[in-house]
């Protein structure tokens, strides 16, 4: 799930950029600082929408470096326990197989998969209907279920299942491949 | 405890014992299993035994059920792990055991008597023992629960974390670990630690006989757990209607041993106020000959009976249940004399009776025995001066017969005859036995309220008489 919020953090601008661009600066390095990391509180952080407010900086002993107190607004997504979301396959194997929904790794082993689904192993592992109509591989779009998370300090991992109504295959694995 | 209320309760037991307890041993594991040590079973005879009991002591269950207290005990810390009995260990010594002694006489039947005096003093560690029916209530529906769970999480294969297991080295993980896990040479995951193929995990009911894997094998699995779950509710139907049928019924509450035994005293107080309210020549009497019969002294009367003249609590009650038509109060006789002559007349066959058999009664108590003789003679003989007086005020009103007491006003006459109670203890004493043998009917009614007391209360009801 996605949600707009506010956070702090506490920025150190090396003094070489000290100058007329020094705002522009401080919030470029924020974008590339944190963009794209995740925190187990907060989930990862997709977008820095606005910087809110930089505080009065402060010079470091003996480096040089000053530290800015600045506020922004960003978009973070944090998956959920029983959310359902849409991924693409990454992995194939025989112990089920490995999606991303942007950030987000999901694991969705083979007992949460349809019993009328069977692996077949190969150049291209996939699992496939009896009558051949729904197969899943590399780069198939699903839609799944998140049944449970592991959220550590610096990471966020999923498991879902495709055991459901409505979930499984949400394209034509022909046309992606 | 009323038993309408607790009976769903008991029955609820009953029922979960049978249902999840029938077959559990409580043997240590290290022990080899005999038939003669095979106790299974034996926890549903503890449950119902204390279906039946409130809070029991343990060495007296263990000989009620003909146990080893030590297999009892063994059962009970099995029973208390399960929350289904509450256990409370208290050193004590005799005083302790009466307190609990008493309360086992109130909630059974009462009328227990004094047993707890032969109880030597020393002191022990005891165990007691009671069913706590909220909780059980709460443990049995959770155990269905889980049951049901277990089941159909495995048939709907749903909301379950694939568990995977190391061959190598036992080291488990589950579906969240998989990321870690997953090997870029081949399609196996791999143990952290040992780097061997992992296979999946199944503590699965179903899966032990027939390998998983197939479709078929799949099929047959669905199959079977659909099968053990039917199976599952059909078998524990009993169980779930009692636990519907208890859900709004208020739980037996026996609290903590030491609430339990208050209460239980307390209520055991009570029940003998009801029936020493009617009751109060009885109460009287257990209190000494001084006693006043007044209905409003009702309470602290039997507070001293219970306490403090056990013993002699204990005639007054065999002598009351030999005759319980003799408790009627004075004051209701005193009405009854004066109102009408059918009634005195009843009175007066009641009053016979009972003035031989207090006169036995009496003799039995040897503490107040002398005391009362002393006053029954005291008073018997003022009845007869009274009555003299009375005959002879009737034929000369003015003559002065006695002490040159000419007057007809209640006071003076209560007075007077109070003066002559005095004197008849010192004076008369032997020689009115025969007249109490033959009194008048008349005098046996008054009779009663002597033994109560030689109070103002017959001289008023003389007086009536007299007016």
């Amino acid at each position: 799930m996605f949600f707009h919020i506010v956070l702090e953090r506490n920025m150190q601008l090396h003094p070489r950029h000290f100058g007329p661009h020094l705002r522009d600066k401080l919030v470029a390095k924020l974008m590339r600082d944190v963009e794209g990391t995740c925190s187990g509180r907060h989930g990862f952080v997709v977008a820095i929408t606005g910087v809110e407010d930089i505080g009065k900086g402060l010079i470091r002993e003996g480096t040089g470096f000053v530290t800015f107190p600045v506020k922004y607004q960003c978009v973070v997504f944090r998956p959920f326990k029983g959310e359902i979301l849409e991924a693409v396959v990454t992995m194939v194997n025989k112990m089920g197989f490995f999606a991303e929904a942007g950030p987000v790794q999901i694991f969705v082993s083979n007992h949460l998969i349809p019993d009328d689904m069977e692996f077949q192993s190969g150049d291209m592992p996939n699992y496939t209907t009896s009558d051949g109509s729904v197969k899943i591989q590399r780069d198939s779009e699903v839609r799944l279920k998140i049944i449970g998370t592991r959220v550590d300090a610096t990471e966020i991992f999923c498991i879902g299942t495709i055991k459901d109504d409505f979930l499984g295959v949400i394209n034509d694995p022909g046309a992606a491949a | 405890m009323n038993h309408e209320a607790t009976n769903p309760f008991k029955r609820l037991v009953k029922l979960a014992a049978r249902a999840f307890y029938d077959d559990i041993s409580t043997k240590g594991d290290n022990q080899p299993k005999t038939g003669r040590s095979d106790n299974r079973g034996l926890v549903v005879v503890v449950l119902d035994a204390l279906t039946r009991r409130q809070w029991a002591r343990e060495e007296d269950l263990a000989k009620e059920l003909k146990l080893h207290s030590k297999q009892l005990r063994r059962t009970l810390r099995f029973l208390e792990e399960e929350k289904m009995v509450s256990r409370d260990h208290r050193k004590e010594t005799a005083k302790g055991a009466k307190m609990y002694n008493a309360a086992i006489a109130a909630t059974t039947d009462g009328q227990q008597n004094g047993k707890e005096h032969e109880e030597k003093i020393k002191l022990h560690t005891h165990s007691y023992c009671c069913l706590d029916y909220a909780q059980i209530y709460d443990v049995v529906r959770y155990r269905i629960h889980r049951l049901r769970k277990k089941i159909k999480d495995e048939l709907e294969d749903k909301n379950t974390v694939q568990e995977y297991i190391c061959p190598n080295c036992g080291k488990r993980y589950n579906a969240l670990d998989a990321l870690r896990l997953v090997s870029m040479d081949d399609e196996d995951f791999h143990c952290e630690s040992c780097n061997a193929a992992l296979v999946a995990e199944s503590d699965k009911l179903a899966a032990q006989d027939i390998g998983d894997g197939d479709d078929n094998a799949r099929r047959r699995r669905r199959e079977k757990l659909k099968d053990m779950l039917q199976k599952m509710e059909i078998q524990l139907k009993p169980l779930t209607e009692q636990l519907n049928r208890v859900k709004d019924l208020p739980v037996p509450e026996y609290r903590g041993l030491q609430a339990w035994e208050a209460q239980a005293s307390a209520s055991a107080r009570a029940t003998h106020d009801d029936a020493n309210g009617s009751d109060s020549f009885k109460s009287a009497q257990g209190q000494g000959f001084g006693g006043t019969p007044m209905p409003y002294f009702g309470e602290t009367k039997v507070e001293v009976s219970i306490y403090g003249l056990e013993p002699k609590e204990e005639d007054a009650k065999s002598n009351n249940a030999s005759t319980p038509m003799k408790v009627l109060p004075p004051w209701m006789i005193k009405q009854g004399m004066v109102l009408t002559s059918e009634q005195r007349g009843e009175v007066k066959q009641e009053m016979k009776m009972e003035g031989s058999s207090t006169k036995t009664e009496i003799l039995d108590d040897k503490k107040s025995s002398d005391e009362y003789l002393k006053a029954y003679y005291a008073a018997v003989y003022k009845m007869q001066q009274e009555r003299a007086v009375q005959s002879q005020q009737e034929s000369s009103n003015a003559e002065n017969v006695n002490n040159g007491d000419s007057s007809t006003s209640n006071r003076v006459v209560g007075m007077k005859s109070k003066r002559q109670d005095d004197d008849g203890d010192d004076d008369v004493d032997w020689e009115e036995v025969p007249t109490a043998g033959n009194a008048t009917e008349n005098f046996k009614v008054n009779d009663l309220n002597v033994q109560a007391a030689a109070s103002d209360i017959d001289e008023d009801d003389v007086d009536w008489e007299e007016g």
